[in-house]
């Protein structure tokens, strides 16, 4: 049977990964956006920035759970991230 | 308390007595830290020191050897020249960003730390084969990337380096990186505390959690669950790192600082205990006025935080009002946290109250640990391995190993590298055996680092001798006349006692090389435990070399490119048949073994003397030392960088021992070797320097053409266009690297 | 010739710069602090290269914001001359006095190496020096150096406002010598007054034979252009 066939009657969802330095530790990039660009030009009542990478897949499977448990799986075991030094959260949004 | 545990883990319960006699009391659970972070492998040389002691250090031009953060040369003209070398192998193969690219940052400190700047970078890699491995090039990748961010945004060119892969360090990726500085003699500062009554400021990066224990994690084998170490991880901030830079070399201009010093491994612990200890003065603290990122840390985490890109300064209280206009100027925070005093104790505060007092007797000198030592038993066997038949189609064997990522060009690595910044490098990464800078006095120095583990596995004595020969040939094909050397020796656990005398015999190979031709060591560093737990295998012993030389003039500027057509091509020193750990034997034929090639450090002084004699009379054009790949992939580069083919005849070495076979005489990386291209019409007085030199030599072909032609009593050996060769030599990494065929 | 090299937290090629203006026959410079530099005292104004605020956010997003740029806005308009050189350029259109943005490379890392470029225009400040057309050696080193010029390359190029694109060393344009994939291998640019120059290349790097593998000191025309220009040579 080829992959086709299995995908049949599946949609196509928008998933979401997030990746970001653990928030144990020091986000150098978000700290100059903060203390040099916004509180250099005025900017206050903003505590902290912090940065992540944002990978948007589109996914082609039968459930918004299948869709999220892949792209899981692929952030994990193909190290689209470091665990050691960084977290990854992925979501699922809307159908396409 | 998790970490009251953790803390006096690496201590052994010899040491522990040791501290208590000294002391006279049981050590509460600060200054168990101290002692615990100064005494760990990584700071205190305890397992490696008396075999050091080996290295000649002395040198008519060395003013500062071993022992401070960086050693000292004396380059004339009231300048100086800094060097260091450092590892972060531990933490780059967790994190290979990170730990690389804190790498270069400590070690850019340690040359702060003299009073000198920054002016060049080398880096010195090791991984696991990355053909087969994706781990392992996922290491590269991601190593090359940390150094290269890191390097370049502070400003500091990268230049040279080096890149082996090995089957044994899939595991444990070794990352050396070597910064030189330079700076006028009268601004030297060394970082010891020789005066009561300066304040104690630490500046830069706030104190966090991050790398909390990373000394003695550095001290141990690598673990299994490498999750279980996500403490060790540090975040690199080059920017503050350049800010750092630009603060203290204005104040070194102006003088304002008495000394200053790294926070390194143990971090303030460390920092502060080795600036009371070597200037003999003591040093008051209150860890409560450190800048801190996070609010809810104790004394302890404080204490032995390893965040990165902090340094401690002392300043008399007169300049203090100048230091810190500096420090704001470049943005930087800065806490004053203590003073130095009479009285010869590191004594430590919380909020006034003393938490800690050691005496500075106490601290110094961790005792020595006697290591077990036995010669391996495997090295009989690889030793004894039979050579492999030969090949009968060489030219497609030579086009094999010119892909080999071991041979093939690191153009890849190198050009992610900023190589140009700062304006003093004269010669590029690749153009040369050695890259070649411009310093501050107009001179011109050549560097280079130089590692060979395969060897070293085989023989570590012959191993650890043929490293610094290869060295020293490399800036002797550029043009310097070496002059100093730092070292980097790498094991896996000194418990073992194989892997002790390993350890023994590379320091003796590089102690007896460098004894015999008078070139100092002028500092190094030694890393154990570079196995992992879950194999128990050590990674191959490899020491890594890095030398300076001086030109005495730019014409001595010498680069490997082939220059012109109708030259000679000589090979100068003898041919020998040992093909152990050679690229040859370990690519192609997959065989670890046979006879390590041994080198004479006297003739290869006569060999450097000579190739800078022919470069001083204006007859020679191009130089290259014969390394991996023998003598065939000599050529090839040379042809290869300078677009012009050549012919060869192998008949025509010089060669000492039992006739050799052609893949001998093309793929040995035995004897001495340069080879040379010689003016054709003043070959006349070459021959005769050469023969003054006493160096062995023989014309063996010429430049010319558009192909590589390498014949044997006649015969066509190999027989390729420059084009085909340079297709397979220059884009075999990267190829790998970026994933295209 | 009076230069102002400014320096942000995070400039790198600051002392290189005032090294290749050194070797300028009548010329003099300085580096100022970002903070202490008043455009209107100096003929020309060089932003160099080099890593202001570490490239974060985006390289030369945050030095567009700081104050000097606001005066150096002022300085361009009374006609004063601006170079910015590789961070220096990204600075330049961050902040708007230079069309376009710069992109990270095609290859997705840092390129340091020399590179062919072709003179597009020799009749500018900054450029009167070279020969229209002819081939110079420079050195890039930059991971945001792709040159975008949002659909406007076309008209840089009929308004002359190229200075330099990447060639081979016969001058010819194609992809395969376009080291971080510009549009139309664009390497430098000119406002439309042409008192501004934005380039990648660093022209600093290429001002002392002894440091250029080819011998040359082609980069030093740059420098050699804007002294001709301030004497009123050209």
């Amino acid at each position: 049977m080829d992959s086709k066939s299995l995908l049949e009657g599946s949609k196509l969802w928008v998933v979401e990964a997030r990746i970001q330095l653990k928030s144990s530790l020091k986000d150098p990039e978000g700290e100059t956006i903060l203390r040099d660009l916004l509180h250099k030009r005025g900017v206050s009542g903003v505590e902290e920035v912090r940065t992540a990478k944002l990978l948007r897949f589109k996914v082609r499977s039968h459930s918004r759970e299948d869709a999220e448990s892949l792209i899981r799986k692929v952030c994990d075991e193909l190290r689209l991230y470091n665990p050691v030094s960084h977290t990854c959260s992925v979501r699922v949004g809307e159908e396409v | 308390m998790r970490l009251v545990e953790e803390v006096a883990v690496t201590l052994t319960s010899e040491e522990r007595e040791v501290v208590r006699k000294r002391l006279g009391r049981e050590p509460n659970i600060i200054e168990w830290a101290v002692i615990e972070a100064l005494w760990s492998e990584h700071c205190s040389y305890k397992s490696s020191r008396n075999i050091l002691k080996m290295l000649p250090t002395e040198g008519v031009q060395v003013l500062v050897g071993p022992g401070f953060d960086a050693g000292l040369i004396d380059i004339g003209d009231g300048f100086v020249l800094s060097v260091h070398i450092e590892s972060h192998n531990h933490p780059s193969a967790i994190d290979p960003y990170g730990g690389a690219a804190t790498g270069i940052g400590g070690v850019v400190r340690d040359i702060l730390s003299v009073g000198t700047r920054p002016v060049a970078l080398l880096d010195s890699l090791r991984f696991g084969e990355i053909e087969s491995s994706s781990h392992s090039r996922w290491l590269l990748r991601n190593v090359v990337k940390g150094i290269a961010d890191y390097g370049n945004c502070i400003g500091v060119p990268t230049i040279a380096g080096e890149l082996e892969f090995d089957q044994s360090f899939e595991r444990n990726c070794l990352v050396d990186v070597m910064c030189i500085g330079a700076g006028r003699r009268e601004e030297v500062v060394l970082p010891m505390a020789t005066r009561p009554g300066c304040l104690v400021v630490l500046a830069g990066n706030t104190t966090g959690r991050d790398g909390i224990l990373g000394a003695s994690f550095a001290s141990q084998s690598l673990d299994s669950d490498e999750e279980g170490k996500r403490s060790a991880v540090q975040i690199p901030d080059p920017f503050i790192e350049k800010l750092l830079i630009d603060a203290l070399t204005e104040m070194f201009e102006q003088r304002l600082i008495s000394a200053v010093k790294d926070l390194g491994g143990g971090g303030l612990a460390t920092a502060l205990s080795e600036l009371a200890y070597k200037g003999g003065v003591g040093v008051d603290v209150d860890l409560s006025m450190v800048h801190r990122r996070e609010t809810d840390m104790t004394p302890v985490e404080v204490l032995v935080s390893e965040s990165q890109e902090r340094m401690l300064l002392l300043v008399e209280g007169q300049k203090l009002e100048r230091v810190s206009r500096m420090l704001e100027k470049y943005e930087l925070q800065f806490s004053i946290i203590g003073r130095t005093v009479e009285e010869r104790f590191v004594r430590l505060r919380w909020e006034g109250t003393l938490i800690a007092e050691l005496p500075l007797s106490v601290l110094g000198d961790a005792p020595s640990v006697a290591r077990a030592s036995r010669r391996p038993e495997y090295l009989d066997t690889l030793r004894n391995t039979p050579p492999p038949r030969e090949p009968e189609d060489l030219n497609k064997v030579f086009l094999n190993l010119l892909a080999s990522p071991n041979i093939s060009s690191k153009s890849w690595v190198y050009e992610q590298y900023d190589y140009e910044v700062g304006v003093r490098t004269v010669v590029k990464p690749g153009d040369a055996d050695a890259a070649i800078i411009k310093l501050p006095n107009g001179k011109l120095a050549a560097v280079k680092l130089d590692g060979d583990s395969k060897k070293c596995y085989i023989d570590p004595y012959r191993g650890a001798m043929w490293i610094v020969s290869e060295n020293f040939r490399n800036l002797a094909s550029s043009g310097a006349k070496p002059c100093a050397i730092v070292d980097h020796q790498q094991f896996g656990d000194p418990g073992k006692p194989d892997v002790y005398w390993c350890f023994k015999e590379c320091v003796r190979g590089v102690a007896d090389y460098c004894m015999a031709v008078g070139v100092p060591v002028v500092g190094g560093k030694v890393s154990f435990y570079n196995e992992d737990l879950v194999s128990g295998r050590a990674i191959k012993p490899s020491p890594v070399i890095g030398g300076i030389g001086l030109l005495s003039d730019e014409d001595m500027v010498t680069t490997l490119s082939l220059k012109r057509s109708g030259d000679y091509i000589v090979v100068l020193g003898v041919t020998t048949g040992e093909l152990g750990g050679s690229e040859y034997y370990e690519y192609i034929h997959r065989i670890c073994g046979g006879e390590v090639p041994l080198v004479d450090p006297l003739s290869d002084w006569q060999l450097i003397e000579a190739v800078l004699n022919l470069r001083r009379m204006g007859v020679l054009r191009a130089a290259h030392d014969v390394s991996k790949g023998g003598l065939a992939v000599s050529l090839a580069e040379m042809a290869v960088r300078g677009r012009i083919g050549l012919t060869a005849e192998l008949s025509k070495l010089p060669v000492r021992g039992r006739v050799l076979r052609r893949d001998g005489l093309l793929f040995s990386e035995g004897g001495s070797r340069i080879v040379v291209e010689v003016d054709r019409e003043r070959f006349r007085e070459a021959e005769m320097a050469l023969r003054r030199h006493s160096v062995p030599f023989a014309v063996i072909g010429e430049t010319g053409g558009n192909e590589i032609s390498i014949k044997m009593n006649g015969e066509q050996v190999i027989n390729l266009t420059v084009g085909e060769v340079e297709e397979r030599w220059h884009y075999s990494l990267e190829r790998l690297m970026e994933g295209y065929s | 010739m009076r230069v102002a090299i400014a320096k942000f937290p995070g400039s790198n090629c600051d002392q290189d710069v005032a090294y290749a203006i050194s070797r300028v026959p009548g010329a003099w410079s300085e580096v100022v602090w970002h903070t202490e530099l008043s455009p209107e005292r100096y003929e020309l104004v060089v932003l160099p290269g080099g890593f202001s605020y570490a490239d974060r956010l985006r390289a030369g997003a945050i030095a567009a914001h700081t104050p000097l740029i606001e005066k150096l806005i002022d300085y361009v308009k009374d006609g004063g001359l601006v170079l910015g050189i590789c961070n220096g350029f990204q600075i330049l259109v961050e902040a708007g006095l230079l069309l376009g943005s710069l992109l990270p490379n095609k290859g997705l890392r840092f390129i340091c190496k020399w590179v062919s470029l072709r003179v597009m225009n020799s009749d500018t400040p900054f450029t009167n020096a070279f020969e229209e057309s002819e081939v110079v050696k420079m050195p890039i080193a930059h991971y945001e150096g792709r040159y975008y010029a949002g659909g406007q390359a076309l008209r840089l190029f009929e308004e002359r406002r190229v200075a330099f694109v990447y060639a081979d060393e016969r001058g010819g344009v194609s992809e395969e010598c376009n080291p971080n994939g510009s549009d139309n291998s664009i390497a430098g640019v000119f406002n439309d007054t042409f008192n501004v120059l934005g380039m990648m290349p660093h022209p600093e790097r290429a001002s002392d034979p002894l440091l250029s593998p080819y011998g040359t000191e082609h980069g030093l025309r740059v420098f050699l252009s804007v002294a001709n220009y301030v004497k009123g040579g050209a």
